[in-house]
């Protein structure tokens, strides 16, 4: 397994930039940078279904576009059932030998809204069918793109427009839903969490997702400056954070055994990665102390399904 | 002004065809780098864009014609050119990939990146003595140390059956910073990185390199080595690499 590279490393990444520059993402903006290596790592030979979301918006402002393969935009509900026919319709057209024999990759993107909450039946369609296409979710934990609403994918305690913090309230009340579980639980052969803080492992994930037979699930954490309250250049850092302190955990699942991507030699304090950001300005010493008290369940709940893996 | 930049431009671009279809290019690109972008499924494991081109696992094998002459050849080292018809995927060509792919199966027969490219062009097995390799001495990791890196840790030593690649003397290696290029960039995946929290080991080179701990937070980040080679090329105080990139900024 490859680790997190440093910057030597980064020229060896293909320099064909399929999701171009010039689009209008936030500066800082964490999924553009996360498209960005998708398309590296998948090359030409690509065909995108993208929910409704910032990522399409921002890509496709008429009469431009950022995609330099195939892309098609669906509704916020359907974007793996549309990966879904994509896929069977090359398939079927390569069979009749109306379009040469080569398999592209298929590719459906949504955000954390688009999957945790309004495509999650269109999600589980597709994998319980076993279609052989790539599900990336771009989690910024929140419906970043109408106004920063909350959704089943927004952390414990973070502030949203929907879930404020004031004298009643200290922001969301739930936690985050488990995507990658439940990718698991369809019993499909690759699952992965991913994260921009770390795009060589991110590569790799994509890779191995684009390699397999069947259905991939990549659940990629990609900061967003606007909707959580923080300077634009703290972007990477924070997902680095989220990932060192145990609130994104990086691992894979192959067929079934989990595997962590990064050994994290302890976690790191909390604040750390709280501090930066507005969303959890008004979080106190005991809401913060029970987020850490979950945080650290969930953590070692990974941790133990990695070791027993291991032994 | 505008006129010179037009005349320019154009001059330096060329028209060609590939399998009937005609192209532009920039003059001097490399025809296989041109290839993969425009989307043709040419087989490579030499070749990598960041560095330069060398020619040596001879799979991205094309037929050239320019004026009268028809030849074989690397794409990966032939630079585009005006008026050169590209053919690539001729009955001829795909018997010259099949044998390319039977020297390599044999130098190296358990890798299973090689066996499932080479299953892609109906190679299953060789009809050569089997070499037992784990390396097929394509350079890449020389290359990248050198060009991309900067380091210079390996090389190439010795000549024809008994080439190698690796460290001076196939001592460890004492220059070797750890920073994985090699073991990214191999395109058989025979340089093994192994990481724990405060170790790196790169195995084939048999670097030990610890890892730098930074002095704020206590998380191992980098190996010291590397630091010090980017000390080396930026002139910084030491007391810069002494905290991870998350700490240099922070104000406690």
């Amino acid at each position: 397994m490859i680790e997190p590279f440093n910057v030597y490393a980064a020229r060896l990444l293909p320099s064909q930039e399929l999701f171009a520059q010039g689009h209008r993402a936030c500066q800082g903006c964490g999924p553009a940078l996360a498209l960005r290596y998708l398309l590296k790592a998948l090359g030409p030979e690509t065909i995108v279904a993208n929910a409704t979301g910032c990522m399409e918006i921002i890509s496709s402002s008429w009469p431009e576009t950022a995609w330099g393969v195939p892309w098609i935009h669906v509704a916020f509900e359907n974007a793996a059932a549309v990966a879904s026919g994509v896929e069977a319709g090359s398939k079927a057209l390569r069979r009749k030998g109306r379009i040469p024999d080569k398999k592209p990759t298929v590719v459906a993107i949504a955000g954390d809204g688009g999957t945790f909450d309004i495509g999650l039946q269109a999600l589980s369609g597709a994998l319980e069918r076993g279609h052989d296409f790539i599900y990336l979710c771009y989690d910024n934990e929140a419906y970043m793109n109408t106004g920063i609403q909350r959704s089943s994918g927004t952390p414990f305690g973070a502030a949203t427009t929907t879930s404020p913090a004031g004298s009643k309230s200290f922001g969301q009340k739930t936690w985050k839903k488990d995507l990658a579980a439940i990718g698991v639980a369809h019993h499909i052969p690759y699952v992965a969490t991913a994260s921009i803080a770390y795009p060589f492992d991110f590569v790799e994930k994509v890779k191995k997702a684009a390699a397999v037979e069947g259905p991939a699930l990549i659940h990629v954490f990609a900061p967003c400056p606007t909707g959580w309250r923080t300077p634009s250049n703290l972007t990477v850092r924070l997902a680095r954070l989220a990932v060192q302190t145990g609130m994104f955990p990086l691992y894979e699942v192959e067929n079934g055994k989990y595997h962590m991507s990064v050994d994290l030699p302890f976690l790191k304090p909390l604040d750390d990665y709280l501090k930066p950001q507005g969303r959890y300005r008004h979080l106190t010493k005991d809401v913060i102390a029970v987020l850490k008290k979950g945080i650290d369940q969930r953590y070692n709940e990974i941790l133990e399904k990695c070791e027993a893996n291991h032994e | 002004m505008t006129a010179d930049i037009a005349t320019q431009a154009q001059q330096e671009t060329v028209t060609f065809t590939v399998n009937g279809k005609t192209m532009q290019g920039r003059r001097g690109d490399s025809l296989l780098k041109v290839l993969l972008h425009e989307g043709y499924d040419i087989p490579h494991l030499c070749y990598h864009e960041a560095v330069t081109a060398y020619g040596s696992c001879r799979l991205c094998l094309v037929e050239v014609k320019k004026g009268r002459k028809t030849k074989v050849t690397t794409s990966c080292n032939y630079p585009l050119m005006d008026g050169i018809e590209v053919t690539t995927n001729s009955e001829k060509i795909r018997k010259h990939r099949k044998v390319v792919f039977e020297l390599l199966l044999a130098q190296v027969p358990n890798s299973p990146e090689l066996q499932s490219m080479a299953a892609q062009y109906g190679v299953t097995d060789t009809r050569f003595e089997k070499k037992y390799q784990d390396c097929i001495l394509c350079g890449l990791c020389e290359r990248v140390c050198r060009e991309v890196v900067g380091v210079n840790a390996l090389g190439f030593m010795g000549r024809g059956v008994e080439k190698d690649v690796g460290a001076p003397f196939k001592q460890p290696s004492k220059t070797c910073i750890g920073c994985g290029a090699c073991v990214y960039v191999c395109p058989v995946n025979c340089i093994k990185e192994e990481q724990l929290p405060t170790k790196r080991t790169i195995v084939r080179w048999e670097r030990n390199l610890p890892m730098q701990t930074c002095k704020r937070c206590g998380y191992p980040f980098a190996p010291t080595y590397q630091l010090l080679q980017m000390q080396k090329q930026t002139g910084l105080p030491w007391e810069f690499f002494e905290l991870c990139p998350d700490c240099r900024d922070v104000k406690d």
